[in-house]
């Protein structure tokens, strides 16, 4: 009977750790931001931008990029597919290309640069981390006091 | 057999709180001037992030435990949850699964030292519950103050304080805000409410947790309880083992708490991290009682209609008091005060009972004594 119950306890948390891998690996959140600039490769080559991207992850347009433009979205998981409408001079026709990418784990936000990319150039060159600016902040923290209307102006009551 | 006899001024009694709050809403609702549809949509939404807390108060009730105060203990390690899964940037209900995975140990820690305590203040169960929650609390931003970013690695500067260690104020959870709610779009359109977006999943996950509720209560660890919460020295002689089965029923409620508090704070989108927690307690207890439940009865019924009625008061009442008085505070000082009023109330009345009770007994003793003498 005890036997049974540690294997039983020994399952549930084998059980609660499988379920709590697997959501590291289809819940982790990266940012994908979209470069339709100029861009020159260490070997000498300039990727030029196109006159107008529209870039449509799962059906919506999330960005509508000039020249040096960027965009950007939220996404989850680590395969990422979006379609790119590409105008790629001001009179020219619209020109659709679906692009599936592996996005790196270990990177909370992904440079890309769709000129690059969509010449075909190497990963490490269309692809790079996204790196937030450090700004210095002063003082401990703001007050800003979020939640529902359970929390009433009156002291530490 | 004998026909059981209504007693309307036990039932009346029984329900006065409940029928209380009918009147406040029916005299507020059009006072405030919202319309039917904005109210239905308020509390539908308010049902789907409180139902699940609320519910998690039910088993240590059925316990003789009465109001778990300590559900706040969950709550806490939901959020520690929520911030771990912020931080390693799990995002969407993948990130509020492993919020929830993440709780777990820590609220079966926290629920068997609270149970443990219990234990030894049997009879003051709520009082000791309530100070635990302060007593956790100190413990809880400890962790979250000092050793979060120093011992708890914490990488992203978004949660982190400035200073390097710590968590900030509030921490956004825009990546998973409403993603539950919203999983699967569903909205009904009624003739005189319009259109109402009902957040299904949250719904399902509620219903789900009530259909456990109803099972577990005929479990034989659901007999025990009910037998405990009866009376604990016959249940002991019955070969129940008394102090076991009262610290599961707080470990299963703080656990149900910390789901909740995910649940909850998924809906607003942001954690306050040094207060969110600290009312939630307070004002689920409210909700359970507005609903007719009492300090040694709830039941599933109660936690829906308390949901309705409490939050339906939380949205109108400042409108109400801005119609009435021209201050909009009143009224937002008016539910804070109905809310802790509430709690007295029904504390008052148990107490009331219990001696209305014991001296009931007492005297059914002594008229046995004089007629043996």
């Amino acid at each position: 009977m005890k036997v049974r119950k540690i294997v039983f306890r020994i399952l549930a948390l084998a059980i609660l750790i499988g379920i709590a891998a697997v959501m590291f690996v289809i819940g982790r959140g990266h940012t994908i931001y979209f470069d339709n600039k100029t861009l020159e490769a260490e070997d000498g080559t300039v990727y030029k931008p196109y006159y107008k991207i529209d870039v449509l992850v799962n059906g919506e347009k999330v960005a509508k990029l000039g020249e040096e433009d960027r965009g950007m979205v939220s996404t989850m998981g680590q395969k990422f597919s979006m379609e790119l409408h590409i105008t790629p001079k001001k009179d020219s026709k619209k020109v659709g290309s679906a692009v599936k990418l592996e996005i790196p784990y270990n990177m909370d936000g992904i440079i890309l640069n769709l000129p690059a990319l969509l010449n075909g150039a190497a990963e490490d060159v269309y692809m790079d981390e996204f790196i937030p600016a450090v700004v210095e902040e002063t003082g401990d923290e703001e007050e800003v006091p979020a939640g529902d209307e359970f929390e009433m102006p009156m002291g530490d009551a | 057999m004998k026909k059981k006899k209504f007693d309307f001024r036990a039932a009346l009694r029984r329900s006065s709180v409940p029928l209380m709050f009918i009147i406040i809403c029916a005299i507020c609702i059009p006072l405030s001037g919202l319309s039917a549809n904005m109210l239905a949509n308020e509390i539908v939404t308010r049902m789907g992030r409180n139902a699940f807390l609320i519910l998690s108060l039910l088993i240590p009730i059925m316990a003789g435990m009465g109001l778990n105060f300590g559900m706040t203990l969950g709550a806490m390690a939901g959020q520690i949850g929520l911030i771990l899964a912020s931080d390693w940037q799990i995002v969407g209900v993948p990130g509020m699964v492993l919020a929830m995975i993440l709780s777990i140990p820590i609220s079966v820690l926290l629920g068997l030292f609270c149970g443990k305590i219990l234990n030894m203040a049997k009879g003051r169960e709520m009082i000791t519950s309530y100070i635990m929650s302060f007593f956790i609390n100190g413990v809880y931003q400890l962790v979250v103050l000092y050793m979060m970013g120093s011992v708890i690695p914490i990488k992203h500067t978004s949660i982190k304080l400035p200073r390097g260690y710590g968590i900030r104020n509030t921490v956004s959870l825009l990546n998973m805000r409403q993603k539950l709610d919203n999983l699967i779009p569903f909205s009904v359109k009624l003739p005189f409410f319009g259109e109402i977006r009902i957040p299904l999943m949250t719904f399902i996950i509620i219903a789900l947790m009530c259909l456990v509720i109803v099972w577990f209560r005929r479990t034989k660890l659901g007999q025990d309880m009910r037998a405990v919460g009866q009376d604990m020295e016959v249940a002991r002689d019955a070969g129940i083992n008394v102090e076991r089965t009262r610290i599961v029923a707080i470990v299963i409620s703080t656990v149900l708490a910390g789901f909740g508090m995910i649940i909850y704070l998924q809906n607003m989108g942001n954690i306050a991290t040094y207060s969110s927690h600290s009312q939630i307690g307070m004002f689920c207890i409210a909700a359970l009682l507005v609903g007719g439940a009492s300090v040694d009865k709830a039941s599933i019924g109660n936690v829906f209609l308390g949901v309705i009625l409490f939050h339906l008061m939380f949205i109108v009442a400042p409108r109400a008091g801005a119609a009435i008085t021209g201050d909009s505070m009143i009224g937002e000082y008016f539910r804070v005060f109905v809310s802790y009023a509430v709690i007295t109330v029904a504390l008052v009345m148990y107490e009331t009972n219990k001696r209305r009770a014991k001296s009931a007994e007492g005297k059914k003793l002594a008229e046995a004594q004089k007629g043996e003498g």
